[in-house]
Order: structure tokens, then C-alpha cells, then sequence
């Protein structure tokens, strides 16, 4: 396998731009995030099937005829007979009403209406707001640990990276909206890349530091140290960003349409990790070490 | 046999026996986990560990409750329903219900879905009876609503009998602090739901916003009127309209598809391993299964509720838990290709990749305990699962793959190409 290690920071910051760009350009034009009902609220049906046994699938199999794909389904009620479904708020519920029941009368002949309410999101602006604050405490903390235990500049461009991992992964859910709806896993999967971004990026950070202080490296280019430690890391960073995709593409593969939903973007947050702790991170570190080193001369 | 406790001197001797009783810890324990110990019996001594994990709204289902605020028609009824909405949230994440929703239904309506419990008479116990609690003067005047009161908790007063001892929020202690320098030798009551409960006769001012409530109780109804107090600590009124159990969201199909494909991950990570550093994955494979062994019982000891994220959370910490386990063994490759015997490239190999385990795993552990301590609902739960697997991975990379690899190397296997490819 012949690959040069160097730096191509550029051309790398400049694709990962483009693609956040085209993300933020699709947003503006109203093609967002595809958000589920877990953030938007939605409608609540309640029905009383007057049955002790029946299979929800049926359900959803109907609600699918009617043009509704995604619906939480639950068995509801002291004898388990009744049936909420909470479908995405439709122009016209009377329609809906009126198609789903005539679907459901042929297995159901006793079904019966119960209600139909408005439910609010289960992912409120709370959650969302406390998340970003914990997250944000989280980075600081993260970047102090990381400055003590390296440099401050290292802690910057952790954090950068892991600020990239994050937009990478939203970016692709905006841009792949049609497969990737955004309910309330999305919040864990966004969780578990910035842990995951950190691992790899410190992984490499290491090897520089250690580099950094061997004999004969202090005169180097920060750059080739860079490069140095980001090919000694390779066998490493391949193989455990191969363990991690073999199980997660196993629950992709395998998992029901909700670990679909959860799956996806992680794996994308991976190979967005992969990619900037390798291509991004030790470069801009290096540029800011450079940089400070000018300063300091001037 | 007489000496049972001395220890062999050979070392290849020593290693078999250690080797064997690492096996056997682990297979019973294997065993355990999937089977429980005397389960069926008359007495149900352990349940099997995955058995024991409580699950979320999405895989087992629980109950739900509608309540109906009472819309006092005011400007604030928006807010006051959005923090309503915030205190029975926080309410349950404090109880561990962190998997719980609390949804607006309607305009006034607030849906509460807990999961993990079947019986809906338990919804009760654990969110209370939702009251309005106020603190009212001699002339019928309403100085404090429970919505001020911060925290309250069953304690005992000067003369050791049990009280309630409450906390109030800012702006409640600034009230109160004006009302008992205004009510000095006259009574304040305590009413909720419009019966008086307490009505205490002031002797000072009171200003750091803590007091007491005393009063003829026992410590069970000083208990239970904490918990009131809390419960009402409301700003709307609330009525139970309809309260019921809930099936999973998601269903058995769901979990058994995900464990499926944890399976299914899990041994495919296990023969890349063994494939690609031989007996060092053999060891790694063997600390993955005690990984995964911990991280279960954690679960089940914690509490922690599992939702399908978090199982799928679970399977991806799989992957990344032999990250450790590959560090430390392309070190050893390193050392080992500049020449260094076995011994002491495992030696160096750990040594060289523990700041980078160490460093890693501690960041990450710092981003769970903050969103853990900060976070609600969903995203502390979450923390949690995060938490566990993150310190289990590092614990058993650094103690058990170590301990393995020194077995193995004092084996007597010398051929470093079977250690790693």
C-alpha cells in the first residue's frame, strides 16, 4: 500500500467547507434537517379496536395506504385493546380519519374512533437548549484537560475537529434527508462522535507529543512531525475505525427502520472522525504552533 | 496437598493455572449472565443480567397518564404550562425515570408516559398527586405558591421530631422574608388543596429562604408530606384524566433484530481480531468478553434504562472498546520490530500506549459526567451508557489484556509472529 503522508490541510478543510456550505445553502432553501415527530409534535389518534387480539402491523400496513410511513404505533387500554397512533401533523385529519377507517373496518369491523389530539414535541426546546449547554461546558472542560496534559494549542484544534466531526454529520443529514429523519437517537449519535472524535484525535495527538520530544525531531517542521505520527498511527487508526464500522453497518444491515435512523449518521460521523484526525487536526495544530511562533519572534 | 496456597515455582505452571482460572471465572460468570442461578426455583436467586436491565418506553413499554391543567386564563398560562411541563421532567429524571416523556397534549393537556412499569396505580407514587400549595397570612392573603418551594425533605426539628424542612427559591425567599417580618407573632398557614396542613406562629424573620414546618407528624407523614409539598409544587392545577398502561413503541421485533446484530457484530469483531494480531486477539477477544460481561451487570446494578439507542450505543462501544486493545498491540508490534524480546516489548508496548489510552478515555469521561450531571431526560441516560463503557473499556484493556498477554508470553511461546501478524 503506497500512500504519502502530508499535508493537504487545504484542499481537506476546503471539501469538508463545501460540504457544510451546501448543507447550510439546502437549509436556507427550506430543505432542512428531516426532523421526526420526537421534535415537531404531531397528531395523536386513539382507536378502540374492540378485539383482544390484534397485530399492529395491520396498522401500520394501513396507515401506509393512506401515505403515512412514519407512525409510533402502541396497544393501549386495560384489556390491551385500544391503539394510539402518533402520525406527523397531515393538512386534513377528517381525510385521513375517513381513509384509515375504511382501510381498518375491513379486518376491524368493531373498530372505533376514540380522539384525535394535537401532542406537543417529546424533544422540547428544553432538552435541545440543556444539550447544547452541557455540551459546550463539556468542551471547555474537555479543552482545559487537553491543554494540561498537552499544549493549548492541542486543545484547540481538538476541540476544532471535534466541532468538525459535529457539522459533518449534520451537514449529511441535511443533505441526505430523503433516508435520514432526525427523532430523538439522533441526540446519543451526535453524543457518541464527539466522544469518539476526541478518542481518535488524541490517539494521534500522543504520537506527536511524543515525537515532538524525541531526540533529533525538535528541528524538524512541525508539518513532517505531523506526518510522521499520523503514518505511525495508520495501522491503529485503520483497524479501529474497521471494528467500529463492522458493528455498526451490522446494526444498520439488520436493524429495524428506527436503528436505520440511528445508525446512519454515526456511520458518517465516524468516517468524518477518521478523516479529520488524520487530514485536519495535527495540521491545524501545527499551523497554530507555527503562527504563535511568528508572533512570538516579531 | 497439604500446602493448597503455594504457588507452583515453574512459571509456565503458574500461567496454566492462572490462564485456567481466568477462564472458568469467566465462564461462569458467562453462565450466570445468560441463565441467572437457581431461576425457576423456590427461591429466584439471581435473574439473568440482560433480564434484569430496565428497559425503555421504545423496547418494554410502561404506563401513561393525561392530566388536564386548569386554564386560569391568564397571560402566563403559556409559561406556566412549559414550566410545569420542566418540573415533572426534572422530577422524574431526579427518580431515574430519565427515559420518561413529558409531552403537551392539546392546549392545557399535559401526557406523561414513564416506562419500565406496569402497574398505572404506580404513576402516583412516582409523580404524586399533583396539589397547589400555597402559604397563607391571618387575613386569608396568599404570600408563597408551591411553585417557589426549591426542594423539601422529611427531617427532624430542634426537639428531634420529625418536620419538613423546605427550600425556596429566590424569589419566594424574598417574599418570604418580607411576610414573616410582617406577620411577626401571628400565624402563617400551610394549605393545600385548600385545607390547612400546618399553620406555624412566627417567631423571627426569616431570610435565607429555608424553613421548617412542624407540626404533630410521625417521620412516614413527615415523608409524605414532603413528597406532597414537592408534587404540588406546581403553578397550575392538575387532573388526572386518564391513566393506562402502554405497549412498547417498537416492539420485541426491534430489541431481538438489534441483539441479533450485536451478535452477529460482535463475533465478526472477534475473528478480525484473531485474524489480524493472532494470540494477541485471541487475548483481546477474551477481554472483550469480559467487557461485555461488566458493562451488562453495571447496567442491571445502575438502573440504567436501556432504550434502543442505548443498546445500539452499546453494540458501537463494542467496537470501540478493542481501540485499547489495538493500540497497545500495534505497540508491541513496534517494539518487536526493532528487535526486543517478547517480555519486554509487552512491557514497553503498555507503557508507551497508556498516555494515549489514558488521555483519550479521560476526555471522554469528562464529556460523560458533565452531560450526566447537567443533562436531562434522554441525554443523562445516555451519559450514563457512556460513562460505564468508556471506564470498562480502559479497566479491562489495561488490567486484563495486560494480565493475558504476561500469561501467554510466560506460556513459553516465544515465535513473536504468533503474538502479532
Amino acid at each position: 500500500m503506497k500512500f504519502e503522508v502530508k499535508n493537504r490541510l487545504k484542499p481537506c478543510a476546503a471539501l469538508s467547507i463545501v460540504i457544510m456550505l451546501i448543507a447550510l445553502v439546502m437549509s436556507m432553501m427550506g430543505m432542512g434537517m428531516n426532523l421526526g415527530i420526537d421534535f415537531t409534535g404531531g397528531t395523536l389518534m386513539t382507536y378502540d379496536m374492540n378485539v383482544k387480539t390484534f397485530d399492529t402491523a395491520d396498522i401500520s400496513a394501513a396507515l401506509a395506504e393512506c401515505g403515512v410511513t412514519d407512525a409510533q404505533i402502541a396497544v393501549t387500554g386495560e384489556d390491551k385493546d385500544q391503539v394510539q397512533i402518533r402520525i406527523k401533523d397531515v393538512e386534513n385529519t377528517d381525510d385521513l380519519r375517513a381513509a384509515l377507517e375504511e382501510k381498518l373496518s375491513a379486518s376491524y369491523p368493531d373498530i372505533e374512533y376514540v380522539d384525535i389530539t394535537r401532542v406537543g414535541a417529546v424533544v422540547g426546546s428544553e432538552l435541545i437548549s440543556n444539550a447544547i449547554k452541557s455540551l459546550t461546558l463539556a468542551a471547555v472542560l474537555m479543552l482545559v484537560y487537553i491543554a494540561f496534559r498537552f499544549d493549548l494549542y492541542s486543545g484547540i484544534a481538538a476541540i476544532i475537529g471535534l466541532l468538525h466531526d459535529v457539522a459533518i454529520m449534520l451537514s449529511f443529514v441535511v443533505i441526505l434527508r430523503s433516508f435520514i429523519r432526525v427523532e430523538t437517537t439522533f441526540i446519543a449519535a451526535l453524543l457518541t462522535i464527539v466522544g469518539y472524535s476526541i478518542n481518535n484525535t488524541i490517539i494521534i495527538f500522543d504520537r506527536i507529543r511524543e515525537n515532538a520530544h524525541k531526540a533529533g525531531m525538535r528541528q524538524l517542521p512541525r508539518e513532517q512531525i505531523v506526518n510522521l505520527s499520523v503514518k505511525e498511527s495508520l495501522p491503529r487508526t485503520l483497524n479501529t475505525t474497521i471494528t467500529t464500522l463492522i458493528t455498526i453497518v451490522t446494526l444498520y444491515v439488520l436493524g429495524v427502520d428506527s436503528i436505520k435512523q440511528f445508525a446512519l449518521p454515526l456511520i458518517i460521523g465516524i468516517l468524518a472522525g477518521t478523516y479529520s484526525a488524520n487530514l485536519i487536526n495535527g495540521y491545524v495544530w501545527a499551523l497554530l504552533m507555527d503562527k504563535r511562533g511568528k508572533k512570538a519572534k516579531a | 496437598m497439604a500446602k493448597k496456597n503455594a504457588k507452583p515455582k515453574n512459571p509456565r505452571t503458574r500461567a496454566i493455572v492462572s490462564l485456567v482460572a481466568i477462564l472458568v471465572v469467566v465462564a461462569v460468570c458467562g453462565y450466570v449472565a445468560l441463565f441467572g442461578i437457581g431461576k425457576g426455583t423456590m427461591v429466584n436467586y439471581l435473574k439473568p443480567w440482560g433480564e434484569a436491565i430496565s428497559l425503555g418506553l421504545d423496547l418494554r413499554g410502561g404506563v401513561y397518564t393525561v392530566y388536564a391543567a386548569e386554564n386560569d386564563g391568564s397571560e402566563e398560562f403559556e409559561t406556566k404550562m412549559s414550566s410545569t411541563v420542566s418540573i415533572l421532567t426534572s422530577r422524574l429524571t431526579r427518580q431515574g425515570f430519565t427515559e420518561a416523556t413529558v409531552t403537551r397534549q392539546g392546549a392545557d393537556r399535559i401526557r406523561v408516559e414513564i416506562p419500565n412499569v406496569s402497574d398505572p396505580n404506580e404513576i402516583l407514587r412516582i409523580i404524586g398527586t399533583p396539589a397547589q400549595l400555597y402559604f397563607v397570612d391571618e387575613n386569608g392573603e396568599n404570600i408563597l405558591e408551591g411553585a417557589m418551594i426549591k426542594n423539601a425533605q422529611a427531617a427532624q426539628d430542634e426537639n428531634g421530631l420529625p418536620c419538613v424542612a423546605f427550600e425556596l427559591n429566590d424569589e419566594g425567599a424574598k417574599r418570604f422574608a418580607e411576610a414573616t417580618a410582617a406577620n411577626i407573632g401571628k400565624t402563617i398557614s400551610i394549605t393545600l388543596d385548600g385545607e390547612t396542613i400546618s399553620a406555624p406562629t412566627v417567631n423571627s424573620v426569616i431570610t435565607g429562604g429555608k424553613g421548617q414546618i412542624t407540626g404533630n407528624f410521625t417521620a412516614d407523614e413527615a415523608k409524605n408530606l414532603a413528597t406532597l409539598i414537592l408534587s404540588g409544587a406546581l403553578p397550575l392545577n392538575l387532573t388526572q384524566l386518564e391513566v393506562s398502561a402502554i405497549s412498547a413503541t417498537l416492539g420485541v421485533e426491534a430489541l431481538d433484530k438489534a441483539i441479533l446484530a450485536g451478535a452477529i457484530g460482535v463475533a465478526l469483531v472477534m475473528l478480525f481480531m484473531l485474524l489480524r494480531y493472532r494470540l494477541c486477539g485471541l487475548v483481546a477477544d477474551i477481554a472483550l468478553t469480559i467487557y461485555v460481561m461488566i458493562v451488562v451487570l453495571l447496567l442491571a446494578l445502575t438502573g440504567a434504562q436501556l432504550t434502543l439507542p442505548g443498546v445500539a450505543g452499546i453494540i458501537l462501544g463494542i467496537g470501540m472498546a478493542v481501540d485499547a486493545n489495538v493500540v497497545i498491540f500495534e505497540r508491541i508490534r513496534e517494539e518487536m520490530s526493532v528487535g526486543r524480546p517478547l517480555a519486554s516489548s509487552i512491557k514497553m508496548g503498555f507503557s508507551h500506549a497508556l498516555s494515549a489510552i489514558i488521555d483519550a478515555n479521560v476526555t471522554t469521561v469528562i464529556a460523560a459526567v458533565v452531560l450526566y450531571a447537567f443533562g436531562t431526560g434522554s441525554i443523562r441516560g445516555f451519559a450514563l451508557t457512556l460513562g460505564i463503557s468508556v471506564i470498562t473499556s480502559m479497566f479491562t484493556a489495561i488490567f486484563i489484556t495486560h494480565k493475558l498477554l504476561d500469561i501467554f508470553a510466560d506460556f513459553g511461546i516465544k515465535n513473536q509472529k504468533l503474538y502479532v501478524r
